[in-house]
């Protein structure tokens, strides 16, 4: 059998008739010819190591011996000269010489795993992040610098999550009894003073995820262990305008991730809103009102999916909308959303693109934030693509301007405006002046744009999606630990066509 | 450093921890510690340092964990190429096998059976098998992990000793989940590798793997495993072939839940499952890819990029397969800023598969916005997408609009990629060469330098010679520059196109043949001097002989040719949740032979019969009086597995007819005739059940669990058989049925 599907290859061009019951091939029980096959269950892996982007060994673990030690040269110089037209990506799935090659990029590493066999992909890449995300939640910051001095420590969680390239435990609380080793700490570069939630405070520049920086097992310099559990809900939305202004597609991915330090596992009530609706799309009764008042929140909320953390019940989530668990240690989500229900996006951008008389043209962006004034934007960025005649770009920033910067780059031809900040309800304004190569643009405009936009803002979330409550189930009543529920919104995709 | 220097070093290492080797110093374990390190960290990057080998284990006499577990790291990474040497460490590992605190037990054990080393497998068998009876339950996983190990370097001495009999024992009885999973990795890699020693042995055990009790017992404690060994459950329960649909559906039940976890290799896992179960049920088939929609959709975008891309292949696949069902879903592939190339070109792929008459100029006018994009690959990957779309279209006109934007866009790569659709449009529909050679008669051929499109365009020049005027004195232009020209492909290209326009306007070409075919015979490439040699004979015998040979009257290509055959698409579909599917080829196209073997459990299965003692006809029956022995049931869920007991065999075939619409027949949870089917059949599930211990060799082990026959059913309302009925007659279901390739 396999000898007569070999011959069919995928580049042969000749249609084969469809066969009939297919799915049903039959397989001798000796059909592997050929020395002794070592053929595994869907989940093993060889090797795990991590490199530098640099291309160095910092973590190199061997667990079954059947692949080459060299395998992360080899995999280094793939990566690094991938085939194919400029701009490409090695893809986290190849094949080199029988070996395959799973990796994910984790904080400026690559973190990756060789097979010989065929495993599910997405199992060994749900383990490599998971791997990171472990190892953070030990150092508390992961970076090369935190993984070579703490090499030894990672090796012992390494042991103990593989055995014999198959998973075994991966929950930082389970692998908190195997760990003797004391972190290092690591500073973490421009950790704002404010403490854990600084990122989630206006003006800050931090990203989400990276919020807490504290090992799970590192004692306080105060020999005291703060009580203290965070809630954050990350929503990263894609929006494409088209050239008329308008919404052509919209979507919120939604994340409730959790970071838990409290001791004694207590069990942990979220409550979301009430009237939130999971699933029903055009079904929904549009007539429904709401009698009772659910805060700032006008309408419902309606998510077209969600899914949840091993750990959540879900006994009251058909009548309160609340999520019970039992936090485990470390960094985890506990929801994943998606929404396609319409909801307004925080900026508009009104982009003016026109020929200026030979060898001109001007580009002028206006960027309106559409939000409340008490809430900010960070890191606003536009980037767009010029025409490719383009030779120069001078600019001009609306009168008193601050913390705003103007680029263009030569090679790709593209400007990008930087905003650090912009406040809700404000208007801003950038012209650009265009020196063309060329006399004569017919197509001044297709060349330039589509608009792509970046930005963060804190406290604001797009699909109204709420954490009502937080409750700690507990006899104590003097137990109060810290709760922090924060908000932050993310462009994803942010594509404003011209 | 340099080769020297790095000896000096060592050689300092190796005194340095010769002298504390003995040393009872206070503190002398966190000098030890930094040494330790030292060596641990030269290994890593790659520097041999396995010179220090006895210094380190003579200094591993140690109480100190940290010291320990670095040391037994160390003796892990060379024992193997220094057998001599791990000859050394053993004496203290089998100790520590036998400390009081079960994680050195542990740990000593992992090390003991990490060396792989031929012949000191003799100390392994003892430690090993009370390691498998310890009381601690992490001490069973790592000495169930060590049977394989064991195998790996003496599987006759494995084998032997009755090691995987145990492990089948801890499989079914294990009170560690854990312990249990690694049992059954362990089970499948010894049972696939032992096909090649003893077939009709290995081919009974693994029949034993797949039998109903072990994966009923797997599915009953699902929840228990962690994430990973569900998948790895999962997988295997994705190759049991259930006697009746019942039992898919009661599997089905148990396992929804899982489609709403947030680990993506879980939720694969299971809609694995699903469709295996399904797949001769030709509409629940296609119900059970509406209710994974969804899920799937939410994995695509809540994790990062690398596991986008893992779950989108498999999305891709199923698009593939049943395109209808996702024609209403195609904004959702629409590329983001945001998505590296490879998630991009997967999307392309499938907005291509799910075009039809409802979608299409959507779809088009958003590939055509990608055309414009500055990242050069998706920009022709968007252009390709339309052409495939075209050929599967009729709107002329949309798709001629769309032509000439591309062409108007005067890059030069959009203009290649265009040349190259508009042949193909041209060679499937030839009616619609008129608006076409408009388009290409527009562009200048100097800007065309990739040879595909060169090829493409002298293609157009010489067949639509007629409709074209200028043409000769185009292709005159090429024919001039033929030194230069460095592809074969346009020179061949070249050749028959100027003879073809020598049969149409023969007075406008005969110079131009005449310098193409003295030209295509000098040349240095054979193909092409053959080729000018066979023009040029066939001229010789007649101009009208040479026109019936090189320009025949064509048919229209109504279909071309796919690149992947059925064949190979459905084995790639048999290998869901694989990297066959990341890949779209099948393993044995990328997987060396000698790794490959015949795993294929489940093909057999389906044939074989389950073992000669165990009924085939037992019902998913539950023995009432034995819950109370039932160690796997929690004190609450025992209450509800009696109530569950009724779930017996109540749909039949015909009412899965009503399973589109969401009055389907109520599943009575307490209807007397299936309690007498449980008591009729009780007798026979305990007869067989004892033949099944004693084939698993469980005789000499306590059985705590004698009945495990049947399914822990859900009992929430939300998820019991009606509602789970409901909730899928309730969804969405495209208007046609679509059919299966199987």
């Amino acid at each position: 059998m396999q000898v007569h599907c070999r011959e069919s290859s995928v580049q042969s061009s000749r249609v084969s008739p469809s066969p009939l019951a297919h799915h049903s091939l039959h397989f001798g029980a000796g059909a592997g010819a050929g020395a002794s096959p070592i053929c595994a269950p869907a989940a093993m892996i060889s090797q795990f190591f991590v490199l530098s982007l640099r291309g160095d060994n910092i973590v190199f673990r061997d667990y079954r011996g059947d692949v080459s030690k060299s395998s992360a040269e080899i995999f280094f110089r793939k990566v690094k000269f991938w085939k194919g037209e400029e701009g490409e990506e090695a893809p986290p799935v190849f094949n080199v010489d029988g070996v395959n090659y799973l990796h994910v990029k984790h904080s400026g590493l690559l973190f990756v795993a060789t097979t010989r066999v065929n495993p599910s992909p997405a199992l060994v890449l749900e383990l490599l992040q998971r791997i990171a995300r472990v190892t953070k939640d030990y150092l508390g910051v992961l970076n090369e610098d935190s993984l070579r001095k703490n090499f030894v420590l990672v090796y012992e969680l390494l042991d103990e999550m593989i055995d014999f390239g198959y998973p075994q435990t991966t929950s930082t609380e389970g692998l908190k009894s195997f760990v003797f080793n004391e972190p290092v700490v690591v500073d973490a570069a421009r950790i704002p003073s404010l403490g854990p939630a600084a990122m989630f405070v206006q003006g800050s520049k931090r990203v989400p995820g990276t919020a807490v920086t504290k090992s799970v097992v590192a004692n306080d310099p105060s020999g005291k262990k703060r009580e203290e559990v965070f809630v954050d809900i990350i929503e990263k939305i894609s929006v494409t305008f088209n050239a008329s202004g308008y919404v052509l597609t919209s979507e919120i991915d939604g994340t409730i991730q959790m970071k838990s330090y409290l001791t004694g596992s207590p069990e942990i009530k979220v409550g979301l809103n009430e009237d939130l609706t999971v699933g029903v799309r055009s079904s929904a009764p549009r007539d429904f009102v709401p009698d009772y008042s659910s805060g700032n929140s006008v309408g419902l909320v309606v998510l077209d999916d969600c899914n949840f953390h091993e750990s959540v019940r879900l006994d009251d989530f058909e009548t309160e909308r609340a999520l019970t668990l039992v936090p485990p240690d470390g960094e985890f989500p506990i929801m994943n959303y998606r929404m396609t229900q319409e909801f307004k996006p925080p900026f508009k951008v009104y982009p003016v693109i026109e020929e200026k008389g030979p060898f001109k043209a001007e580009v002028r962006l206006k960027v309106r934030a559409d939000f409340a004034s008490n809430i900010t934007a960070n890191m606003v960025i536009l980037r767009v693509p010029m025409p490719k005649t383009t030779t120069r770009v001078s600019f001009a920033l609306e009168e008193g301007a601050v913390g705003q910067t103007t680029d263009f780059k030569e090679s790709t031809k593209v400007v990008e405006w930087c905003c650090r900040k912009i406040v809700g309800g404000s208007d801003h304004v950038l012209t650009a002046k265009l020196t063309l190569s060329q006399e004569r643009n017919v197509n001044i405009k297709k060349e330039a744009g589509p608009i792509s936009m970046t930005f963060t803002i804190p406290m604001y979330n797009a699909s109204k999606l709420q954490v009502k409550y937080l409750q700690i189930v507990k006899k104590t009543k003097s137990y109060n630990p810290h709760r922090w529920v924060r908000y932050v919104t993310q462009a994803n995709s942010y594509v404003i066509r011209t | 450093m340099n080769a020297d220097s790095r000896k000096g070093e060592l050689a300092d290492l190796k005194a340095q921890l010769r002298q504390l080797a003995g040393s009872r110093q206070p503190g002398v374990e966190d000098i030890k510690r930094e040494l330790y390190k030292k060596v641990i960290s030269y290994m890593t990057i790659g520097i041999d340092v396995s010179s220090l080998f006895s210094e380190m284990v003579m200094c591993s006499a140690t109480s100190d964990l940290v010291l320990k577990k670095m040391c037994y790291l160390y003796v892990g990474n060379y024992a193997r190429g220094h057998p001599d040497l791990a000859l050394l460490t053993i004496n203290f590992l089998q100790k520590d096998c036998h400390d009081d605190d079960p994680m050195i037990r542990g740990l000593a054990l992992r090390s003991l059976c990490s060396l792989r080393v031929k012949n000191l497998v003799e100390y392994l068998i003892g430690p090993l098998r009370s390691g498998l009876k310890d009381a601690n339950g992490y001490v069973r996983t790592v000495a169930a992990m060590g049977v394989l190990k064991l195998y790996h370097i003496a599987p006759s001495q494995c084998t032997d000793n009755e090691f995987p009999a145990m492990l089948r024992a801890l499989l079914l009885n294990d009170p560690d989940a854990q312990v249990v999973a690694n049992c059954l990795c362990a089970l499948q890699e010894i049972y696939t590798a032992e096909v090649n020693v003893s077939p009709e042995t290995a081919a009974r055990d693994r029949e034993h793997l797949l039998s109903k009790p072990v994966i009923y017992s797997l599915l009953n404690r699902i929840k228990d495993f962690t994430e990973w060994a569900q998948c790895l459950v999962l997988d295997m329960v994705s190759k049991y072939v259930p006697s009746d649909s019942d039992e898919s559906f009661d599997m089905m039940n148990i396992l929804e839940d899982r489609l709403q976890h947030t680990n993506s290799a879980v939720v694969l896992a299971a809609i694995k499952v699903f469709l295996h179960l399904t797949i001769s049920m030709a509409d629940i088939h296609q119900q059970v890819y509406e209710r994974i929609k969804a899920p799937l959709l939410t994995l695509v975008n809540s994790g990062s990029a690398e596991q986008t891309y893992a779950v989108l292949s498999h999305l891709h696949l199923l698009v593939l397969r049943a395109p209808v069902l996702f024609s209403n879903d195609y904004k959702h592939f629409y590329c983001r800023y945001s998505d590296p190339t490879y998630v991009k070109k997967l999307k392309l792929e499938m907005l291509t598969a799910v075009a039809n008459e409802t979608n299409t100029y959507e779809i088009v006018t958003e590939l055509s916005e990608y055309a414009a994009n500055v990242d050069v690959a998706i920009a022709r990957e968007s252009i390709r997408a339309v052409g495939k779309i075209a050929l599967q279209q009729y709107d002329v006109n949309a798709i001629v609009d769309r032509l000439l934007q591309f062409l108007e866009m005067e890059k030069d790569y959009v203009t290649a990629e265009t040349l190259v659709l508009v042949k193909d449009l041209l060679r499937k529909y030839p009616q619609w060469s008129h608006d076409c050679i408009a388009v290409v008669g527009s562009v200048s051929s100097k800007t065309v330098t990739e040879p595909k499109a060169k090829s493409a365009l002298v293609w157009m020049l010489g067949e639509y010679a007629y409709d074209m005027p200028d043409a000769p004195y185009i292709l005159e232009g090429f024919i001039e520059n033929w030194i230069e020209e460095d592809s074969a492909q346009v020179r061949l290209e070249l050749l028959t196109a100027v003879t073809k326009i020598f049969f149409k306007r023969p007075p406008e070409s005969i110079k131009m043949l005449g310098a193409a075919l003295s030209a295509g015979l000098a040349d240095a490439h054979q193909d092409v001097h053959d080729r000018a040699l066979l023009y040029y004979r066939l001229l010789q015998q007649g101009v009208e002989v040479a026109e019936r040979v090189v320009n025949p009257a064509k048919q229209a290509v109504s279909v071309f040719a796919d690149t992947q055959s059925s064949e190979i698409k459905d084995r790639i579909f048999d290998e869901f949740n694989s990297l066959s599917v990341v890949y779209q080829q099948p393993s044995y196209m990328f997987l060396d032979k000698e790794v490959r073997g015949p795993i294929e459990l489940t093909e057999d299965s389906g044939i074989l019969p389950l073992g000669p003692t165990i009924a085939d006809d037992v019902l998913p029956s539950q023995l009432v009086d034995a819950t109370d022995n039932d160690l796997l049931l929690s004190a609450s869920d025992k209450e509800e597995s009696v109530a569950a007991v009724s779930n017996g065999s109540h749909y039949s075939g015909p009412d899965l007819a009503g399973f589109e619409s969401s009055s389907a027949p109520p599943r009575s949870t307490s209807s007397p005739s299936s309690t007498s089917q449980v008591t009729s059949t009780s007798a026979a599930a305990a007869t067989s059940l004892l033949d099944f211990e004693d084939l698993l060799g469980l005789n000499t082990y306590e059985v705590s669990t004698p009945a495990l026959f049947s399914l822990k059913l859900k009992t929430k309302p939300s998820l019991v058989a009606q509602a789970f009925q409901r909730k899928w007659g309730q969804l969405a279901v495209a208007l046609t049925l679509v059919r299966f390739v199987y």
